[in-house]
């Protein structure tokens, strides 16, 4: 697809997303559309998503930076503010949006929500519960389905 | 009974008294046209006596606003505390915003800890990044660089540049009145954007949305000031709070109750209002099928629909109970004698004769909640339907009738007014004998005496507003259809405008009396030591009425009812 009519700030944040990577994060361009990015984010370390690594598609809408990006979860994940159908319940894609965040800054704090889980503001509703009433066993699940549906995608 | 005294609390203490004590009924048509004819002027005293509760709660404790009035007031708070703070006026109104426009509490927070209410707000003293020697500059949201001239901050100095925060701008707005509140792009920094920026950077369209928020804010965010509810209506109220009065009359003619923001409701509390709303939203469609199609059986008071067949009625088993349709009496009563099948003479004649048992019925009624309450809505929504009616009626005559009627009878339409002002009373009588039901309907079903009195009282009320109702509809008619001016005119006029003062008054009296809580039954001492208390207020207008003989009369009916009820 030609660049030419694409914003030089989605080019020049696409540049450096693929020339300085941030660590455990990936983020590439689809080939037919440069505003839709294939993503991959490595479970952080200490998480009960260590060792997964999660698919991810982030889309620009056309207000791009002036309205957030579409970010949502392709690998199933057990997660207090993560639904089933991989939707992110998360203050900056939605009124807390700023024009001077950057798909960096969107994809850095979808890997900050996997190490801090947050199940007093949840998405989904179960999950939090079983968060709530028992972490223990709820980080057990999110290891389970980690192991089942993230491993070596 | 016959000491100055009394005759005082018969007159002019309470002068509900005067009309709700009068004791006989027959007596009182006569009471409407002789107070007015006699003493007309003595209810114009009772509202000069004005150290009496009353009268202090008729006065205006709101002022009704304009687009500009608010403008201007608007701005008059924006620049006191521009000048007090030594601010500008932008950073003025963010700040007034944030406090919901109330000034003094602006200059409180102000003073208390300058440093905290700059931070919170987004008013920092100086930037917090500068670049005194930059010749360009990156903007922080399309990384484009730009000379510095293209570039703006707000007062934090983080740069970005015009057309960034032109589509920044245009996207908050667009939003929202959120965009009251905007801060700087930068995700870390909480400076605010003030309407100066707006200004600059907002297209035509967007600055006035912008400006349309920012006189909505100042109304809507502010604890003294309201829109009017009335659709369409464009006036906002700002309210007086301390006195126990929340009626207020917006210029588009609407009345509304400032607490709770429905339609004005005098004498019944705002408690009572949502409820009976949140009741009549539940019910309101069963009942209007019910009323319209059903009559409660006469016995086991279930409601039936008879859809076809003779006036017999068979009431379903186990009731089996056998009445008329019409009056609703034991079938065994009617026959040949009284019409037969198709028709009840009974039915027919007692409505002739207005005698039709409506008390009784309406006991019966009330044995059964749902047939008690369509009683009360039936009768609160017909006056609603009254209401609007005398509304339409009042438009047509100022539009239309009085014009005609100035011509034929050779009255400047100036000398009409006592017209005008019969139907505005009228429009306000229903009004509150409306929600007189919503009252009557909410009084506890064991207090026997209040319940009695209520309905009294009530019942007075209505013939009364009838009696005014008959004279500024019917008896006005002769003269609208007049081809010249008549000689009976003129006491035409005595008569309207003696029963409208005579229904005023009747009504706000009526009105006290019901907020009171009905009060006057709970004790004769409650009584009496009101009637002390105010004496002292009332006296010197008293002095001329004491010796009526009306007085003493009045006073024994008072007393009369008083021990009845204890």
């Amino acid at each position: 697809m030609a660049s030419s009519n694409l914003p030089r700030r989605i080019i020049k944040e696409t540049q450096r997303l693929l020339s300085e990577p941030a660590p455990g994060i990936s983020a590439s361009p689809s080939e037919d559309n440069m505003r839709y990015f294939n993503v991959m984010i490595l479970g952080p370390t200490q998480s009960p998503y260590e060792g997964g690594v999660f698919k991810l598609e982030l889309f620009l809408p056309e207000e791009y930076p002036m309205a957030a990006p579409k970010v949502r979860f392709l690998t199933k994940i057990y997660h207090p503010n993560i639904d089933k159908l991989g939707r992110i319940c998360l203050d900056i894609l939605k009124d807390k949006w700023s024009p001077a965040l950057q798909i960096r800054t969107v994809l850095l704090s979808i890997q900050a929500l996997l190490s801090a889980p947050n199940p007093d503001d949840p998405l989904s509703e179960n999950i939090a519960k079983h968060w709530k009433t028992s972490e223990a066993e709820a980080v057990e699940t999110a290891k389970e389905w980690t192991r089942l549906y993230a491993s070596g995608a | 009974m016959d000491s100055e005294d009394d005759m005082h609390d018969a007159n002019d203490v309470e002068s509900l008294d005067d009309d709700f004590y009068s004791g006989e009924t027959e007596d009182i048509p006569m009471d409407y046209y002789s107070d007015y004819d006699d003493d007309a002027d003595d209810y114009f005293d009772d509202g000069d006596e004005s150290d009496k509760p009353e009268s202090r709660r008729s006065e205006q404790n709101f002022i009704i606003l304009r687009e500009s009035d608010i403008r201007q007031r608007q701005g008059e708070d924006i620049s006191k505390v521009a000048t007090v703070l030594f601010i500008s006026p932008e950073a003025a109104s963010i700040l007034l915003r944030h406090y919901n426009w109330n000034v003094s509490e602006v200059h409180e927070a102000w003073f208390a800890n300058e440093e905290n209410v700059r931070r919170t707000v987004g008013l920092p003293e100086k930037p917090v990044v500068q670049f005194p020697n930059a010749r360009e500059l990156t903007c922080g949201i399309c990384f484009e660089t730009y000379p510095c001239s293209r570039i703006k901050s707000a007062a934090c100095g983080h740069p970005f540049c015009i057309s960034c925060w032109e589509g920044y701008i245009g996207t908050a707005i667009n939003d929202g009145p959120g965009c009251l509140m905007l801060r700087c792009p930068e995700p870390s920094c909480a400076a605010a954007v003030g309407q100066d920026m707006i200004d600059q950077l907002a297209s035509v369209e967007d600055k006035h949305k912008y400006s349309r928020y920012l006189l909505r804010s100042y109304i809507e965010d502010n604890k003294k000031t309201k829109w009017c509810p009335a659709p369409g209506c464009e006036y906002a109220v700002t309210f007086d709070a301390g006195s126990g009065n929340y009626d207020v009359s917006c210029l588009c003619s609407y009345c509304f109750c400032w607490n709770c923001t429905e339609e004005a409701h005098r004498p019944v509390d705002c408690g009572t209002v949502a409820k009976w709303i949140l009741k009549n939203s539940a019910e309101s469609e069963n009942m209007n099928w019910i009323l319209a199609n059903s009559k409660p059986c006469p016995k086991c008071k279930r409601p039936i629909e008879k859809n076809q067949g003779c006036m017999h009625m068979t009431c379903t088993p186990p009731c089996k109970f056998e009445f008329c349709w019409l009056c609703l009496g034991a079938w065994s009563d009617h026959g040949e004698r009284t019409g037969g099948f198709y028709a009840c003479n009974r039915y027919e004649a007692a409505k002739q004769e207005g005698v039709y048992d409506e008390a009784e019925r309406r006991r019966e009624m009330a044995k059964n909640s749902l047939e008690r309450y369509t009683h009360y809505y039936e009768r609160w929504a017909s006056n609603q339907l009254s209401r609007q009616k005398a509304l339409a009626d009042l438009h047509q005559m100022q539009t239309v009738h009085l014009e005609k009627l100035s011509d034929t009878q050779c009255q400047p339409e100036s000398q009409l007014k006592f017209i005008t002002d019969a139907w505005l009373q009228i429009v306000e009588c229903r009004r509150v004998l409306k929600w007189t039901y919503a009252y009557g309907f909410y009084l506890p079903e064991h207090e026997h005496a209040k319940k009695q009195f209520f309905e009294y009282l009530q019942g007075e009320a209505e013939s009364g507003l009838e009696r005014l109702h008959q004279c500024a509809e019917k008896e006005l008619q002769q003269y609208l259809n007049a081809d010249g001016p008549s000689k009976e005119f003129n006491d035409f006029r005595t008569k309207l405008a003696g029963l409208t003062s005579v229904t005023k008054n009747y009504f706000e009296n009526l009105v006290r009396a019901l907020e009171n809580g009905l009060s006057d039954v709970d004790s004769n001492g409650a009584t009496s030591s009101k009637a002390t208390s105010s004496k002292n207020a009332a006296g010197s207008s008293s002095k001329g009425r004491g010796g009526r003989g009306k007085g003493s009369t009045r006073t024994g009916g008072s007393n009369k009812m008083t021990d009845d009820n204890v």
